[in-house]
């Protein structure tokens, strides 16, 4: 599904050439779900925007289902967003000027879907927030704005799912009850998932999880009991 | 359809209610300006074209050539005719029967074609108006001939060799002003009675007017094909040969209102820069969200673009119909001057000029900044950090610049003005600029020694210097242009004013005989009238210059002055230059000279290519007078003062015979005083100005009233200009306000630092544009607007004085939400 060869990247600092990931080489295979795991500034999150197509490497190459989409323009990456990528943020990025349906419907509406709204409404009743739709991000909590995010994510239909730290700036309690939803939609909709967390309750969930430490893959570890975990959860 | 939707969730959302209100408000300026220039041009032009009865005029000593009459009336033009001169009028046919010199006016059916006549069924009473003049077999007087000459309504009046019955009086005629007709009392009769009087013979001294109303292209057409055809004698008249001094007063006044529409639309467009600014601002998150989503940036652009153009199309319309509620307020305000009733209906044009500013003001203003949400990293979803960089300021400026030049250029079809004032703002812009980045940062030391509130602001003026500066530079640029109008309207009107003062001379006195001058002067001293400095006139014509026979001259020279000079001209005797009158070459005799010296009007003597030391040869009555030049003098023709070309030493001029002339102030209800004066001077010819000089008067105070309401809207712009600025800095002052709160800080302690850092930027403000309205206004009116410059004192006071009260409310009162909304609200957004 996500092939990454050998690829690099370096930013220019006021100090010089700074590097953030090099040689890494990943194989993601459809329906798989990952965790990227490391420290703060390990290049956990600079590797979800290469893989997600949101930046171009410096070096290397980015296939998503064959086609190397560092070859492709901005636009041409958004194209391929837009019929296959979803995504779930730490800080949730809902638009505070739409209601949580509007929200939702974005996505359906940006690709010009005509029951946008009906897709919305679906899935903000699959999340349990169809009777807070018409509110505003600032009138729902942090665990709600992320359900909404969620709703989001998978109104779109994505098949792959980019989830940044989704727990990040969520209580424990909360934080369980959004993962426990994530896992739930993603094995219904059937989407590869990946995500970067430095939560190791959360990695452990994934059936496989790749440790970055200095911008360099030093683990590549399967997790048996992911799948039995969310089974039991 | 889902950009309908976007644009309403923008709307809801209050991001776009400065931009669609500056919108609205610069559509509406302009809009309204236009609509009321339109009218009140057209109102004016029609009421003014009244001074002369009709659209064009063509006077002539002798009857035109028919076919001349035949190709007006081809092109559909109206026209009437008149017949003037004076003649000797009499009450009966007995030899002691009463008589008296009359101004005689015969007047076609048809006239007059523009303004109206005023008549009164009896001298001095009630009167009414009246579309024609009066028909054959009856005459029309002026009330003073009828006590004159013992005479009342029904009675006849002998007019040459026949009688007419006098049916009506007449108290005003709409081309009274031009003294074309002779300065005696009026007798208005039909110029079809004129064979019978037998007066007028081949030689007869007779003005022959041709009036023609119509169509402005036909008019033109007309007058093109008459040119070539004229003779010297013929004179073809408009509102601005007639009266100069209202066809300037308008021009200044549309130039005024055109500017202020353009200065408005500026401001205008500033706070829709500012606005649109803050937009895509807030809207990078929405863009870098809307990206990885699968946007493409051609589809964002299409959505945002047509977000505005709809918005435009909103704004345009809302701002139409907003226009013309102004004009229709402007109107009701000003309905005392105007008869609504004689204005024409509304045109297309103004609501054109409406829709274009919108579009104008949104690609010159609000999509530059908006472009640079094209580039908007979708990366920012991961990583907030992310500096978005747009176009460069510089050219957003210059897009925003040239917006508001072509914008200009457009209204004032006057690139000269245009560029005058574009220089005049970008150099505003550089100096105020610089100077507010140097004070801003000078400020340092002060703030170390300040109390809390007063250091909290003053670090936080610091903290954004550069961001400050444009703010105190777009502060001072608002509050200048206020000053700046306020200074050039009050300089406007009231040098309108001051041409025409309460109690200017509205009679003259001419013909009057040397005996009668202490008489006169004694009587107007009786009847407290302040009489004007007696002038003595000597006609005399100008036969030789240099040598050469004048005629001769100006045929080689100047063929236009023949009019001037084939005729005896009024010339007059003074020791001291008269006033007003500046020499401007040689010097003047002194008292006691009998050289033989003339001092000559600049304007003649430029055309004439008179210089100091030449030689005049005059003609009076039978003697010669050989005078060399001595002077040069300038004068203001336009002054209600008399004026003359030549003017020589008393001892010189005063062998030869002579008449008199004054002039003085007569109110309205001491007007029949005239007929007692008439009665003890009888050879006296009254002028009577009145009239005239209250229809200018009117016209003034119909322009003033115009130009103050053009200044409230222009108000308007100015305060949503600093509404927008202010809400510019809104987003980072609520994460600054949210830290503080956090560590402690108390809601006053950042009340009142926000109260002091925005009083503070509009005290500096206020200076900085106290300095360059002044700067303004000297280069304005000394340039385009020709008057004289004066400081003003006010303007230092009211400038820094506005400044910190409007930009410390409107920045204290914009700013309030930010520490009333709770700090841990902001800080989650963060």
């Amino acid at each position: 599904m996500i092939s990454a060869r050998n690829i690099e990247k370096t930013v220019t600092t006021s100090e010089g050439e700074l590097c953030i990931l090099k040689a890494i080489n990943l194989e993601i295979k459809s329906g798989e779900t990952i965790a990227i795991v490391g420290s703060s500034g390990s290049g956990k999150s600079t590797l979800l925007g290469l893989l997600a197509g949101l930046d171009v490497p410096s070096k290397g190459a980015i296939l998503l289902n064959d086609e190397d989409i560092t070859q492709l323009t901005e636009d041409q990456r958004a194209k391929v967003r837009a019929d296959h990528v979803g995504f779930v943020f730490q800080s949730f990025q809902l638009l505070p000027s739409l209601t949580a349906l509007e929200n939702v419907m974005l996505p359906a509406e940006l690709n010009g879907v005509s029951s946008a709204k009906a897709l919305a409404q679906k899935y903000l009743e699959r999340v349990g927030l169809v009777s807070r739709m018409h509110h505003y991000p600032r009138q729902l909590s942090g665990g709600e704005q992320q359900r909404v995010a969620l709703a989001r994510a998978f109104a779109s239909q994505p098949k792959i799912l980019f989830a940044d730290e989704p727990t990040g700036n969520l209580d424990t309690t909360t934080g369980s009850q959004v993962i426990d939803l994530l896992f739930d939609l993603n094995r219904e909709e059937g989407a590869t998932l990946i995500l970067v967390t430095h939560e190791k309750r959360l990695a452990d969930r994934c059936q496989r999880s790749v440790q970055l430490e200095g911008g360099q893959i030093v683990a590549d570890t399967q997790s048996p009991q992911a799948d039995a975990v969310s089974e039991i959860g | 359809m889902f950009a309908l939707r976007l644009l309403w969730r923008d709307w809801r959302g209050g991001e776009l209610g400065i931009l669609a209100s500056a919108l609205v408000l610069a559509v509406a300026i302009v809009t309204g300006i236009s609509l009321f220039a339109d009218r009140l041009q057209q109102g004016i032009t029609s009421q003014s074209s009244q001074f002369l009865a009709a659209d064009n005029v063509l006077q002539s000593p002798r009857p035109i050539p028919a076919e001349w009459l035949q190709k007006a009336e081809s092109l559909s033009l109206r026209q009437a005719q008149l017949l003037g001169f004076d003649s000797v009028v009499y009450a009966g046919e007995n030899i002691d029967a009463p008589m008296q010199l009359a101004a005689i006016k015969a007047a076609s059916d048809t006239y007059p074609l523009l303004g109206q006549l005023e008549i009164s069924e009896q001298a001095f009473g009630v009167s009414r108006k009246v579309d024609n003049g009066p028909p054959a077999g009856e005459v029309w007087l002026d009330p003073r001939l009828l006590p004159l000459m013992n005479l009342a309504i029904g009675d006849r009046l002998f007019v040459g060799e026949t009688q007419l019955l006098i049916s009506r009086v007449i108290v005003s005629e709409p081309d009274r002003g031009g003294n074309a007709f002779g300065f005696g009392p009026r007798v208005l009769m039909n110029i079809a009675d004129i064979p019978a009087t037998g007066i007028i013979q081949p030689a007869s001294r007779v003005n022959y007017r041709y009036l023609f109303a119509g169509d402005a292209k036909a008019l033109e057409q007309f007058g093109d094909w008459l040119q070539p055809q004229m003779q010297p004698s013929h004179k073809w008249l408009s509102l601005e040969d007639s009266q100069p001094r209202i066809s300037q007063s308008l021009k200044r006044a549309e130039q005024f209102l055109l500017l202020a529409g353009a200065l408005g639309v500026a401001l205008a467009g500033i706070a829709i820069a500012l606005a649109a600014r803050r937009y895509s601002e807030r809207h990078y998150d929405y863009v870098a969200m809307m990206k990885s989503l699968g946007a493409t940036s051609t589809k964002i652009m299409s959505l945002y673009v047509g977000n505005l153009l709809l918005l435009g199309v909103i704004s345009t319309l809302i701002g139409c119909a907003l226009g013309g509620l102004i004009q229709q307020l402007f109107m009701l305000i000003l309905q005392d001057y105007f008869s609504l009733s004689s204005l024409p209906a509304l045109s297309f044009r103004p609501f054109m000029v409406g829709a274009v500013t919108a579009f104008v003001c949104l690609f010159a203003f609000a999509i530059p900044p908006l472009l640079s949400l094209q580039s908007a990293s979708p990366l920012r979803v991961l990583r907030r950090d992310i500096v978005q960089t747009g176009l460069s300021n510089a050219v957003t400026y210059g897009v925003g610049i040239s917006g508001v030049a072509v914008l200009m250029a457009w209204y004032s079809q006057n690139i000269s003005l245009t560029l005058a004032v574009l220089a005049g703002v970008i150099l505003t812009f550089l100096i105020v600029g610089s100077l507010a980045w140097f004070l801003l940062r000078s400020s340092t030391k002060l703030g170390m020694q300040a109390g809390s509130s007063w250091r909290l602001a003053l670090a936080s003026m610091r903290r954004r210097g550069m961001q400050n500066s444009v703010q105190v530079v777009i502060f001072s640029l608002a509050i200048m242009l206020l000053l700046l109008l306020a200074l050039i309207r009050g300089s406007l009107i009231e040098e309108w004013q001051l041409q025409l003062p309460e109690g200017t001379p509205n009679h003259f006195l001419v013909n009057v005989a040397e005996k009668e001058v202490a008489a006169v002067a004694d009587l107007l001293a009786i009847q407290q009238l302040p009489a004007q400095p007696i002038f003595p006139l000597v006609r005399g014509r100008l036969e030789f210059i240099n040598g050469e026979a004048t005629a001769e001259l100006i045929a080689r020279t100047d063929p236009s002055l023949a009019n001037n000079l084939d005729r005896e001209m009024n010339m007059t005797w003074s020791d001291i230059p008269p006033s007003d009158n500046v020499v401007t070459a040689g010097k003047w005799w002194p008292s006691d000279s009998d050289e033989a010296l003339v001092s000559v009007e600049s304007r003649l003597a430029q055309r004439l290519g008179l210089k100091l030391g030449d030689e005049l040869l005059f003609l009076i009555g039978s003697q010669r007078l050989s005078v060399k030049v001595s002077s040069i003098r300038e004068l203001d023709w336009e002054s209600m003062k008399p004026n003359f070309y030549m003017v020589f030493p008393q001892l010189l001029l005063e062998r030869y015979p002579a008449t008199y002339m004054t002039s003085f102030y007569l109110p309205a209800d001491k007007k029949l005083f005239l007929n007692q004066f008439l009665r003890s001077f009888p050879t006296i010819t009254v002028i009577e100005m009145d009239a005239v000089i209250k229809q200018i008067r009117t016209i003034v105070s119909q322009v003033s009233g115009a130009v103050e309401l053009v200044l409230g809207l222009i108000v308007l712009s100015g305060l949503l200009v600093l509404i927008a600025s202010v809400q510019a800095s809104l987003d980072s002052r609520f994460q600054e306000s949210a830290i503080l709160r956090t560590l402690g800080a108390r809601r006053q302690l950042v009340l009142g630092s926000l109260a002091i850092e925005f009083s503070s930027l509009g005290f500096l403000a206020g200076i900085l544009a106290a300095f360059s309205a002044e700067l303004s206004v000297y280069a304005l009116q000394t340039t385009v607007l020709n008057m004289n410059y004066v400081i003003h004192p006010w303007v230092w006071v009211a400038g820094p004085l506005i400044g910190a009260l409007l930009i410390g409310s409107t920045g204290y009162i914009t700013c309030r939400k930010v520490v009333n909304t709770p700090p841990v609200e902001v800080l989650r957004q963060l």
